[in-house]
């Protein structure tokens, strides 16, 4: 038996393995099924009326002039037939728990007020062009600064103020101050993270199909959390989740964006159920750069205090988030987090927040790869870089003289939040051996620097008290069933919903080696409410592998169990000589097997199983994670400058990442090159902006700049894999990581090439126009 | 109510007809008046490429034309490229999840291989590119160039551009 160790354990032989993705070939073939792709028969088209104004009344939404459409539902019809959709985040004081689907104000552009269904998404536009609305014109709150500035107009004028939410995060005010002040020295700075988009590919899109002969409602839509889905209209439409179905087909990429049911998704299921006929609705990618949400824009003044020797002493932020015209199903969790995980891999003697979440008349914030955990390492990194600069010191050094050892793990930061295990001191060493492997430098004129950026990211996040001690409103588990049918093979059911993380593969791959399974005879059942478990989160945070990854092992081990138990009687053995390995169930050290086939054969036909044992082989399990896990990663790139255009490129980049044990390589080393992508895009070109009239001036692709091929360096990865102590599998999750180390990678890798304004580098991204007038302005 | 037309195209080999309003873009006419739903559209503004079909031999994004535009023209979308293989027969791998790995292009096999797509939203459209860009000659790094006018927001392109490279080295144009 080749795969056995000399103990006669299993050694894995799928787990570790660059396996390609089995799910591809539909994909390449153009035989994926999204959501614009679902035909039914007498389904009707829906499009949006969406406000053309930033702040204001709806005066009146007067449809007499539409021709040919089969309903028009506008404010006042919808408010009456919704209930509130609740913010499942609450922190601190917070004055918005929950939002109302039409209110009859308008507080941006784009912000859904009704909706037109029509024979065709042609006919349905059309129709919306012809629903007069009026509008009472109310000043407009450009943005945070204004939301605060005294007088402000009030978007919410029974709150009585702009800020939705303020919470305080770490130590206490006097500690600090007593940290501070006997500190030798304190260095402050700004930074405004600029507003973007997290822009899949697929805009949004929903087909709401209602039954009316069974009472049901089916929902396709283009979403990463179809159990949440179902929350959402449950509760807001007043159905019995009994009677709702969602289900996620392929989707085009969501990162966050996609996690909860926005506001026109909800006015396409109402007027699907008054018409009783399926609707379709596809977002363009006009409306999405308008109504779906956006991210960061987060302001936040820092302050440092460390000693003459390189010591970091304290770090004290005061942040503001321009959370735009209404909380989004998180709330101001974004900002909670980057407060929270702030402290990053270094032994502050104190970590204090200060925090506001404001309202203004632009685009709702919602959810965004990194999820506030992007902004904490750009803010903590470029910290550490001006306080390097500012002491003549190498950068590298003086993170490493900060750092927690490995010894002093499992380590309880600043906030509170308590790192599981890991060497951080050799991931960076390591990203620096790769840096000086970075070609020679061609001499072209250009500046060059080397950027670094170290992050310790909370993915696996739980355990679901905890989520409810931080006011958190969705639990932190998750759950899987494994069926092993009668011919030994095996369908796994997860509430982890993969629309291109690739769990079609890697939990197969997990589930193979549990069971000793060929993996051809395993396959995934996801994303569809009515087969598979409960999950709040669908896919997100991270968390599918070390949370939803864990519930797997845990049920596999249970039927593995169980089919030992019945292998035992079978081969008159003792269970804990028998062993699942090749598709067979063997008493180790010896010849003597039976095929897993013929055991489960046995078990649902209930031939003479062992005392206490059921018939069948469907077993369930809970995974509510012990703690969060904590992987970790060193990156490194090399910045060129152009100072006569500001242009940047990034020619060389190196990560060395920690998230325990490694299901797949290959899909591990892609989630890296997509998240790298997306910090360089906040980084140097992505940006969401305004005019003064609160009009957003970025609604295409040429405005609102995506990278490209030629933006993206290659990429060199070296793994450590120090599997979680928590985990079932040791997993500690990663699918944020490269977003996490990028941004402040980036940034900080044009401020070391261009030395002069390394200082006034305040805010993302650094366009070319921005860089080239700071470089302008430099002494 | 806008002027409806009758308009004759061919489409993967086969010539087709079809009677429809003259303002509907030729991705809608692929899509939902043929069925190819393998064609995808990112943006309808002509910049991120996912609606890449080829149109006589050459790239071309199917959501900037009008379908009378497309009079007389020979379309080729994803859903020729690789062969149609029987379901569960062959090479397929039925065993391997629907749709089979059988009979696909090199850059396809590629893009499989070096895990060149994630979503696969981005992807058909960067298939007709590549495919092409093979037939009319084009050199790797020509080749590369291309990818530009593609946004791909999952995989941060290496992976895509690593397939280029293998696949044009299996094809012999390693120029
Ligand atoms: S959909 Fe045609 S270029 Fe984007
Ligand atoms: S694979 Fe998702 S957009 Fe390219």
């Amino acid at each position: 038996m080749r795969s056995m160790h000399a103990t006669g354990v299993p050694r894995p032989r799928y787990v570790g393995q660059r396996l390609p993705r089995r799910n591809d070939g539909r994909l390449l073939r153009g035989l994926g099924r999204f959501v614009d792709d679902i035909e039914l028969p007498g389904m009707a088209h829906a499009a949006i009326v969406r406000s053309p104004i930033a702040h204001g009344i709806v005066r009146s939404f007067d449809p007499s002039a539409v021709e040919g459409a089969a309903l028009v539902l506008g404010p006042s019809e919808i408010d009456a037939a919704t209930h509130s959709v609740p913010v499942l985040w609450t922190l601190g004081v917070q004055l918005q728990t929950s939002t109302r689907v039409a209110d009859g104000r308008v507080r941006y552009v784009g912000q859904p007020i009704g909706v037109a269904v029509a024979g065709s998404r042609y006919t349905a536009e059309d129709a919306v062009d012809q629903i007069v609305v009026d509008f009472e014109e109310l000043p407009i709150v450009a943005d945070a600064e204004a939301a605060l500035a005294p007088g402000a107009a009030l978007l919410y004028p029974e709150y009585g103020t702009n800020v939705l939410s303020a919470f305080e995060a770490g130590d206490s005010a006097e500690h600090t101050d007593t940290v501070f002040a006997a500190a030798d020295r304190v260095l402050r700075h700004r930074m405004h993270l600029g507003r973007i988009a997290g822009i899949s590919m697929e805009c949004r899109g929903i087909v709401a199909a209602p039954d009316p002969a069974t009472g049901t409602l089916t929902i396709w839509s283009s979403n990463q959390a179809p159990h949440a889905i179902r929350d959402a209209v449950s509760e807001v439409l007043g159905l019995a989740q009994h009677r709702i179905r969602v289900i996620a087909p392929d989707v085009g990429g969501a990162f966050g964006l996609k996690d909860h049911a926005y506001d026109d998704e909800l006015m396409v299921c109402l007027a699907a159920l008054r018409l009783g006929r399926p609707v379709k609705w596809i977002e363009d990618r006009s409306e999405h750069m308008v109504a779906t949400t956006h991210a960061r824009d987060d302001h936040v003044d820092v302050e440092v205090a460390y000693d003459d020797d390189g010591r970091l002493r304290g770090l004290r932020l005061d942040a503001v988030r321009d959370t735009g015209g209404q909380f989004a199903i998180f709330g101001g969790g974004p900002l909670f987090t980057m407060t929270g995980m702030v402290p990053g891999p270094y032994t502050w003697d104190a970590v204090r927040s200060t925090a506001k979440v404001v309202a203004s008349n632009r685009t709702p914030l919602g959810a965004y790869r990194g999820f506030g955990q992007t902004q904490a390492a750009l803010v903590r990194e470029r910290t550490v870089e001006l306080v390097a600069r500012a002491l003549g010191t190498d950068p590298v050094e003086l993170r490493l003289r900060n750092m927690v050892q490995p010894e002093q793990l499992p380590y309880t930061i600043r906030t509170y939040i308590t790192y599981d295990n890991g060497d951080y001191p050799t991931c960076l060493e390591r990203a620096r051996v790769l840096a000086t492997q970075f070609p020679p430098a061609p001499d072209d004129g250009r500046a060059r620097g080397l950027g670094y950026c170290f992050y310790v990211q909370m993915a696996g996040i739980g355990n679901s008290t905890t989520n409810q001690l931080i006011g958190l409103g969705i639990g932190g588990h998750e759950t899987a069933t494994v069926r092993m049918e009668p011919d030994g093979s095996v369908r796994i059911y997860t509430g982890i919903s993969p629309h291109g993380q690739g769990q079609e593969t890697t939990f197969l791959q997990v589930c193979a080696d549990r069971l000793g399974l060929d993996i051809d005879r395993i396959e995934l059942i996801a994303n569809d409410t009515n087969s598979t478990p409960y999950s709040a989160y669908g896919t997100a945070a991270s968390r599918s592998m070390p949370v939803g990854g864990g519930a797997l092992v845990l049920a596999a081990d249970k039927i593995a169990a169980k089919v030992k138990a019945i292998a035992a009687e079978m081969l008159e053995a003792a269970v804990d000589d028998i062993v699942l390995v090749d598709g067979a169930a063997a008493v180790i050290g010896t010849n003597v097997s039976v095929p897993i086939a013929r055991v489960a054969h046995r078990a649902w036909q209930g031939f003479s199983l062992p005392a206490g044992i059921e018939p069948g082989l469907l077993e369930t399990a809970a995974y509510d994670p012990v703690s969060a896990t904590f992987s970790y990663a060193a990156h490194v790139c090399r910045a060129a400058v152009d100072r006569t255009t500001g242009e940047v490129e990034i020619e060389h980049y190196a990560v060395v990442h920690d998230c325990g044990t490694i299901v797949n390589p290959l899909v591990v080393e892609g989630q890296i090159h997509g998240g790298i992508a997306q910090g360089l895009g906040a980084a140097l070109l992505e940006e969401i902006a305004y005019n003064a009239d609160g009009q957003p001036i970025t609604t295409t692709f040429l405005d609102y700049l995506a990278p490209v091929s030629a933006s993206m360096p290659d990429v060199t990865i070296e793994h450590i894999q120090i599997p979680s102590p928590h985990t079932p599998g040791g997993m500690k999750g990663m699918g944020e990581g490269g977003t996490n180390g990028a941004m402040a990678c980036v940034v900080n890798a044009v401020a070391a090439a261009l030395p002069e304004i390394a200082d006034r580098i305040d805010r993302t991204p650094l366009s070319p126009s921005r860089l080239w007038e700071l470089l302008q302005s430099a002494p | 109510m806008t002027e409806r037309r009758r308009v004759q195209l061919v489409v993967n080999g086969e010539a087709r007809t079809i009677d429809v309003d003259v303002r509907t873009l030729l991705s809608d006419v692929l899509r939902h008046e043929l069925g190819l739903t393998g064609t995808h559209v990112g943006c309808e503004q002509g910049v991120c490429g996912a609606c890449t079909v080829i149109w006589d031999d050459n790239p071309a994004r199917s959501c900037l034309a009008l379908a009378p535009q497309a009079e007389g023209a020979r379309i080729e979308t994803i859903e020729s490229v690789a062969a149609a293989v029987a379901v569960g027969g062959g090479d397929t791998g039925f065993a391997e999840g629907a749709g089979g790995l059988g009979a696909l292009h090199p850059f396809q096999r590629a893009m499989h291989e070096l895990h060149g797509l994630q979503c696969g939203f981005c992807t058909a459209g960067i298939v007709m590119t590549v495919v092409a860009a093979e037939r009319a000659g084009w050199s790797r790094d020509e080749t590369l160039d291309a990818l530009g006018g593609h946004v791909c927001r999952c995989t941060g392109y290496v992976n895509i551009r690593a397939a280029v490279e293998r696949a044009w080295q299996e094809l012999g144009l390693t120029r």
